[in-house]
This record gives structure tokens, C-alpha cells and sequence, in this order.
């Protein structure tokens, strides 16, 4: 996933040393942030609660519908491009050498969202990588500045993991996104896995059946 | 007896009926976490009760104990059943909210309120109680107005609660496309939320009469008021009763979609992911010819576009399979065979095999989602297991299709299979020979075609 963020124009010299005076506080507010912000992967059953947000619980759905109700939530355009390796022969190729299925492009600037896939990929995982790369979105993973993510060494094993707060932006997760890059995207693959059996299910889900039965 | 300790009789009978109830026929088939809590707080009630009934506990600070003792079981249900509907109960006791809820922060947190508040009401109306002592459990006598306040601190907020639970059940129950049996559910608690709201008014409405009411109407006004409250309790009881006894049984089990999600999902998505790259990558570079040779083999037998998709499924695994290179390491027959064992034990659940399914392409309404059964994989994972896992595991293809003696005899020609091993699996017959006549006149066209795109490049201009 890619992020274009906006550049701030900070050009006047006081400016310039008021935000020289304000990096290191707000480092010490993030640095607290983190020790404080922890969480663990995201549960079924919280996922079902974002669906009911997107008023998708309950219901068979295909990730297009997904798409659809999710860049309404946000208020963003979200355009899903499927490339045929006909039109971009090496991008199938780029792809897999580098590792990847898919890629994520935002702009918070022009409120769009762009997801490329090649449509040389099988459909099963076709549909995971979109379903990822929209989970990506859900969490608010786009909305971590470039200078926020962390990279600290935190333990497979361990329950809970560290989050990094966002000041701006929407998101449907109700937790901040992780610090660490590898856990976003364990819980985008989480959150993708839980949409397509969401989505199959539909009122058959045992989490959908939860949310009208409390008691 | 006196008037109270008659009252307290009755609640107390209700009550205990209540528990036996719930102890013989509601806990032993459906035990939910809120069934035990009210069957403990039924209990709790009946006992206080029928100590009221039993002993004359009438009289200063020691009535006004009881009276919130007897008011606290209330409190805690209700508070338990807001805080379910709002989601906010420890992860052990449930954490889903009422589906209306979620999109109402506002609600939610309303409900999530309600044990702050009603505890701390409660403790005001105890701490207003122990300072002016009122006659709080002499049910006809007349009270000063600080009873009244009592009163209204314990039960103005019940009631609002109450209410407010009642409405968001309502709201579950109407939900479109809802089973019938959560409609009746949803509808049973909201009455019986509804009956607690109405015992709170009625009991703010009790308390005024008893404050501002005098002479001898006032018994005769209280008397008809004593008996709703006690029909209104019977009515509360036998509501959640029919709520918590209704079940519904999911088609997928929690447990079994947890299974499907880290063992299948996570399998076939890894086995088809790493078998794209690798062949995007260029690995398996054997195949592209073949796999041309395939399709044109399967136009020219007239094949569907079902069987000749599972032929190139096939031939992709194969050679991806006995590719040497690093990029498909793990693309094996053992991961194959773990795969196809994981789709077996999908399909031998009809139902589970008909519901589980994926678009067959982005914004692709029009054609058929595929399943594990419809998908081509399933039956490629089989054939190319067939004629690659020479280990004898495979127990080999009785009557092949026309599709497996085309991979067959292409994987055999591109020399990613033994011929020999193709020759004896498929037993040299009529079939055989006849795929290798097409298979030859597949490659024939495919070479004719390139000669001619050679030529149309080499002219000049």
C-alpha cells in the first residue's frame, strides 16, 4: 500500500520554528500514545460489529457490495482495477517477483482510494486480495503518518499488540491501527478471511446470529 | 399478618415459583450466562421476601435496608441487560451488542451508562433513606415526602432504562430479513422490559399516593395498584422465560467457520498464491507451450470451457509441481494432497459445500460464483496428484475424462511426467491414442500459426 499525504505549508518562518518547537512534544504524546495504546488482533465477532456499521450484517454480500458500503462510510471513492495481464504483461510479473498480490494507492488529498490487481490471479484469491486491501482501509492503516510506524520487535505469542493513535481521518475499526507493519497486515488478511465467510454466510453467520441474541 | 408482610408473601411466592422453574426446565436446555444471573437474583429475591414475610422487619434504618435489598436484584438485571445491548459485558460473558446499537453510538453508550447510574442511584436512595427514615416497607402506610424521593431516585432511572431496553429489542426484532424465531425472542424481552418500566412508574405513582394521599381512600386507591404491580411482575417473568427458552441453532458452528477460516481458507490461499507467483515469475517456464497445446487440444475434442479450464488447472499444477527452481519449493504433492483432503471434508457437508463461495471475477454478476466443488482446482488438485505422486498414495483414475488424457499426454510430451508412467496409467486404449492424434494436431496448428506470425514480422514494411 502506497500513501500520498498532503504537504503541509509551513513556509513562514515563524511557522517553521513553532512546528520546530512542536515535533519533539508531539513525539513525546506518540511515544506515550504507544506505551499506553495496546490491543489484541481483531476478533469475528468485532468484524460483525463493523459490517452492522455498514449495515452489511445479516446480509449475503459479494466484496463489491463491501467496497461500496465501505468508501460510503469513509467518504472516499474507492476504484477497484482488475488489470488483464494482456493490457500490463509485466505487471503480474513486477508483482510476483516483489512478493505481493495487489496494490493500494490513497490520496487523502482527492479523497480516492485505488486498488490494482493483476487479473491473471485465481479467483478465490482475487477476491482475498481486494477483501485485504479494503481491510487496509477499514483499519485506518492509510492514516498513520510516514514518521509514526514502528518497527519494534513485539512477540508473535504475546495477546496484546501496540497501537499507534491517529489525529485525523476516518476509519471503521473501532482500535488504532498497529505500530508494527507485519500485524496490519495479519489483521487485513483477518479481515478479509472473515468478509468472504461473512458474505457467504449472511444470516447463517454465528456472529451475525449473536448481535439478536444477546441474552 | 399485616398488609406488607402479605405483599411480601406474594412477591416472594412468584419469585421462588419462578426459580424452581427456571432451575427444572430453562437451565438444564438452554444455559445462557443471563439465565443463571437471573435465576440467582430469583433466588435472592425470594429469599429477602420471604424473610420480610417471615419476620416483622418493619421499623427505622433496618426497613430502609431491606426495602433496597429487595429493589437491587431489579437494578442488576436491568443494568445486565443494558450492558449486553450496548456490548459492553466482560469478553467471557458476551461482547456482541444489539445490532441496532452498533450504528447508534449514541445508544450504545446511553446503555453502557445504565450500572453507573442505577448503582449510584440506588446508593443515593440508601444514603437518603438511613438520613430520614421512612416507613419503606409498610405498604398502605402513609409516608413523608422523602419516601417519595426514595422512591423516585431508585425507580425513575429503572424505568428509563427499562424503557429504553425495551425499545432497542423492538428495534432487533423488526429488522429485515430477520428468522421469525429472533422476531418472537426480541419481542418477549421488549415486553418484559416494558413490564419493568411499568412496575417502576407504578411504583412512583405508589409512593406519591402514599405520601399525598390520605384518610381512607388511600387504601382503597393503593389496593387495585398492589395487584397490578404483582400481575405486571408474573407477566415480567413468564416474558423472559419465553425469550430465554426460544433457541436457534446456526447453520455453521462458530467453531467449525474458525476451522474452515486458519485451515482451508488459509491453505488454498496460500497453495494458489504461491503457484501464481510462481508461474507469473516465470518459473515452470515448460508450461506455456503445453498449456497452448492443452487449450488447442481441448477446441479441437470440443470440450467445455468448465473441462478445459480444469485442464489447464491441471497442466499449471504438473509442471509447477515438477519445476526444480526455487520459486515453487512449495508448491509439493504433500501440500496438494493437504489441500484436496481440507476441500473433501468441505464437501462431505452439503450444506456448508452449497454456501461457501467466491465471485469468479471483480464486478462479475453475470457469471456463476465459483464453490470448492464448481472451482477447478478441486478436480486439477486430484488429476495432477494422479499422475505426478508416483509415491502409491494415489489411487489413480478409473475412467478418466476426456480432459485428464489431454494433460496426460501434453504433460507426457512437454516431459514434466514419465510417458511410460502416462502409457501405463492410461492403459494405451482407443482414447489414449486418439488424444495424442488430437494432442499432435494441436501442436501442428500452434506451430502453423507461429510460422505465420514469423513470416507477417519478417516482411518488410
Amino acid at each position: 500500500m502506497r500513501v500520498d499525504v498532503p504537504k503541509r505549508d509551513l513556509t513562514g518562518p515563524f511557522l517553521g520554528k513553532l512546528a520546530g518547537f512542536w515535533r519533539p512534544l508531539r513525539s513525546l504524546s506518540v511515544a506515550q500514545a504507544r506505551v499506553d495504546g495496546t490491543r489484541p488482533l481483531l476478533t469475528a465477532a468485532e468484524f460483525q460489529e463493523e459490517l452492522a456499521i455498514l449495515g452489511l450484517s445479516g446480509r449475503r454480500f459479494e466484496p463489491e457490495d463491501y467496497s461500496d458500503a465501505l468508501g460510503e462510510y469513509l467518504d472516499i471513492s474507492i476504484a477497484v482495477h482488475v488489470i488483464p495481464d494482456s493490457w500490463h504483461p509485466e505487471l503480474s510479473r513486477l508483482l510476483a517477483i516483489s512478493g505481493r498480490l495487489g496494490e493500494l494507492r490513497y490520496s487523502e488529498q482527492l479523497n480516492i482510494a485505488a486498488i490494482f490487481v493483476p487479473g491473471s490471479l485465481p479467483p478465490l484469491v482475487l477476491t482475498l486480495t481486494i477483501l485485504h486491501e479494503l481491510g487496509h482501509l477499514a483499519a485506518g492503516d492509510l492514516l498513520i503518518e510516514p514518521d509514526e510506524s514502528d518497527e519494534d520487535d513485539q512477540h508473535a505469542g504475546e495477546a496484546k499488540f501496540t497501537t499507534l493513535p491517529l489525529k485525523k481521518g476516518k476509519k471503521l475499526a473501532r482500535g488504532d491501527p498497529f505500530a508494527e507493519e507485519s500485524l496490519r497486515e495479519r489483521e487485513a488478511n483477518l479481515r478479509a478471511s472473515y468478509a468472504l465467510f461473512a458474505g457467504c454466510l449472511g444470516d447463517d453467520s454465528p456472529h451475525a446470529f449473536d448481535m439478536y441474541d444477546v441474552l | 399478618m399485616s398488609a406488607a408482610q402479605h405483599q411480601a408473601l406474594v412477591l416472594g411466592g412468584v419469585s421462588f415459583v419462578a426459580f424452581i422453574f427456571f432451575l427444572c426446565f430453562l437451565l438444564p436446555s438452554r444455559r445462557t450466562k443471563f439465565s443463571v444471573f437471573a435465576a440467582c437474583n430469583l433466588l435472592f429475591v425470594a429469599l429477602m421476601f420471604s424473610a420480610v414475610a417471615l419476620v416483622d422487619l418493619s421499623g427505622g434504618r433496618t426497613e430502609i435496608m431491606v426495602a433496597v435489598m429487595t429493589e437491587l436484584p431489579v437494578v442488576l438485571i436491568v443494568a445486565w441487560v443494558c450492558l449486553a445491548l450496548a456490548g459492553g459485558l466482560p469478553a467471557q460473558l458476551g461482547t456482541l451488542p444489539a445490532e441496532p446499537v452498533v450504528r447508534r453510538p449514541w445508544l450504545r453508550a446511553m446503555l453502557a451508562s445504565a450500572p453507573l447510574v442505577l448503582l449510584f442511584s440506588l446508593g443515593l436512595a440508601t444514603i437518603v433513606g438511613l438520613l430520614w427514615p421512612s416507613p419503606a416497607m409498610r405498604v398502605y402506610a402513609p409516608a413523608p415526602p422523602q419516601f417519595f424521593v426514595l422512591k423516585g431516585l431508585i425507580m425513575v432511572p429503572e424505568g428509563l432504562y427499562s424503557g429504553l431496553a425495551a425499545l432497542v429489542f423492538v428495534m432487533a426484532g423488526r429488522a429485515p430479513g430477520l428468522k421469525r424465531r429472533f422476531y418472537v425472542k426480541n419481542l418477549a424481552f421488549s415486553v418484559g422490559m416494558v413490564c419493568i418500566a411499568s412496575i417502576a412508574s407504578e411504583s412512583t405513582v405508589f409512593a406519591g399516593l402514599r405520601v399525598w394521599l390520605g384518610g381512607e381512600g388511600r387504601r382503597a386507591t393503593l389496593e387495585p395498584l398492589n395487584t397490578l404491580e404483582a400481575c405486571l411482575a408474573i407477566a415480567c417473568i413468564l416474558a423472559f422465560t419465553a425469550g430465554l427458552s426460544l433457541r436457534y441453532t446456526p447453520a455453521v458452528a462458530t467453531t467449525l467457520l474458525h476451522r474452515l477460516q486458519t485451515g482451508w481458507l488459509r491453505t488454498q490461499e496460500q497453495f494458489e498464491s504461491l503457484e501464481w507467483r510462481a508461474v507469473s515469475a516465470g518459473a515452470a517456464d515448460r508450461l506455456s507451450h503445453a498449456s497452448d497445446a492443452v487449450v488447442e487440444a481441448c477446441r479441437i475434442k470440443g470440450l467445455s470451457e468448465s473441462d478445459t479450464q480444469k485442464a489447464l488447472a491441471t497442466i499449471r499444477l504438473v509442471a509447477v509441481m515438477k519445476d526444480p527452481s526455487g520459486e515453487t519449493q512449495y508448491i509439493t504433492p504433500g501440500a496438494a494432497r493437504k489441500l484436496y483432503e481440507l476441500q473433501e471434508e468441505i464437501l462431505c457437508d452439503d450444506v456448508l459445500a452449497s454456501k461457501i463461495s467466491w465471485a469468479a471475477g471483480w464486478r462479475s454478476r453475470a457469471s456463476e460464483p465459483q464453490t470448492v466443488k464448481s472451482a477447478p482446482l478441486h478436480d486439477a488438485l486430484k488429476a495432477a496428484l494422479d499422475l505426478v505422486d508416483n509415491d502409491g498414495e494415489s489411487e489413480g483414475v478409473l475412467t478418466p475424462p476426456l480432459w485428464y488424457y489431454i494433460v496426460a499426454v501434453s504433460a507426457a510430451d512437454a516431459k514434466m511426467i514419465d510417458p511410460a508412467h502416462v502409457s501405463m496409467q492410461l492403459r494405451d486404449g482407443a482414447e489414449h491414442r486418439a488424444t495424442v492424434e488430437a494432442y499432435d494436431a494441436a501442436k501442428r496448428a500452434l506451430r502453423a500459426l507461429e510460422a505465420l506470425r514469423q513470416r507477417m514480422e519478417d516482411r518488410p514494411g
